[in-house]
């Protein structure tokens, strides 16, 4: 596997009033997944299939306008509640195969999660700017 | 989390350097003929040129042609560009987050599953 150093990373942390084990649930139980990762306002969650083991693959999709999203990629690490590691690709933007990983700490009764998205390309946000940008203007709305 | 490796690839490539950024710095300061940039450093004009190639293609150096000379300057919008990248990458993900934690407490209060839950995140 050639290094990859070059390819810029994201990273942000949250605190969560919920416990480590909560948090860490709601990115691998297909249920809670289609309510907030990949979902968007106007967009209608479509199948959800999560293989929730090392190796094991998920598949998101999402319509939107009458076009579906796929967002997939496969399980590296799971090491429930601290750390989670998948690969993330979105065809229909990129042939990318990015990194996404999740770390969580308990802080008090809640938790504090630190996510870290490696390999991520510019090309890819040009094409979905406009998406995430009515992403935050519902979630402002809503929250 | 150091700054530069949140930059896009040729940007992240092109500062990575020592060399890169003290010729990006120079020009900063004003326009600059190759032969003048290339003269403080220790090592061949062609190989001051290769960085600068290097900084060229990541649109960070402008060259100017006025007959035989060759003037080169200073580019900061690929550095505005990648921050604001950067920064609408941070925000989808900030907003996912957000998203996630409105659900959790919006579970709580439907199906509180302790007696005592206080929000700290506020």
């Amino acid at each position: 596997m050639k290094p990859q150093p070059q390819k810029a990373i994201v990273q942000v942390t949250r605190k969560f009033s919920a416990s480590a084990e909560r948090v860490f649930d709601a990115w691998l139980d297909p249920n809670t997944v289609g309510k907030w990762l990949f979902a968007t306002p106007t967009g209608k969650m479509g199948k959800i299939k999560i293989d929730a083991r090392i190796g094991g693959s998920y598949l998101i999709v999402e319509s939107r306008d009458g076009t579906d999203v796929e967002h997939i990629g496969e399980y590296i690490e799971i090491d429930r509640p601290r750390r989670l590691v998948f690969t993330l690709k979105v065809p229909k933007y990129s042939e990318e195969i990015t990194k996404v990983t999740v770390e969580i700490r308990a802080l008090g009764t809640g938790c504090e999660l630190t996510l870290t998205h490696e390999g991520v390309l510019p090309d890819y946000i040009a094409s979905t700017t406009s998406g995430w940008n009515m992403i935050l203007d519902q979630l402002s709305a809503t929250l | 989390m150091p700054r530069a490796s949140s930059l896009s690839q040729f940007t992240w490539i092109a500062l990575a350097d020592p060399t890169r950024r003290s010729i990006l710095e120079r020009l900063s300061r004003g326009e600059a003929r190759v032969t003048e940039l290339a003269r403080p450093y220790a090592m061949s004009l062609n190989a001051v040129s290769k960085h600068i190639q290097v900084l060229e293609r990541a649109r960070l150096i402008r060259r100017r042609r006025a007959g035989r000379e060759h003037f080169l300057s200073f580019d900061p919008d690929p550095l505005t560009s990648a921050a604001a990248w950067i920064e609408a990458q941070r925000s989808f993900w900030m907003s996912r987050l957000n998203a996630l934690d409105a659900l959790l407490q919006a579970e709580d209060v439907t199906t509180p599953k302790t007696s005592k839950r206080k929000d700290k995140s506020r």
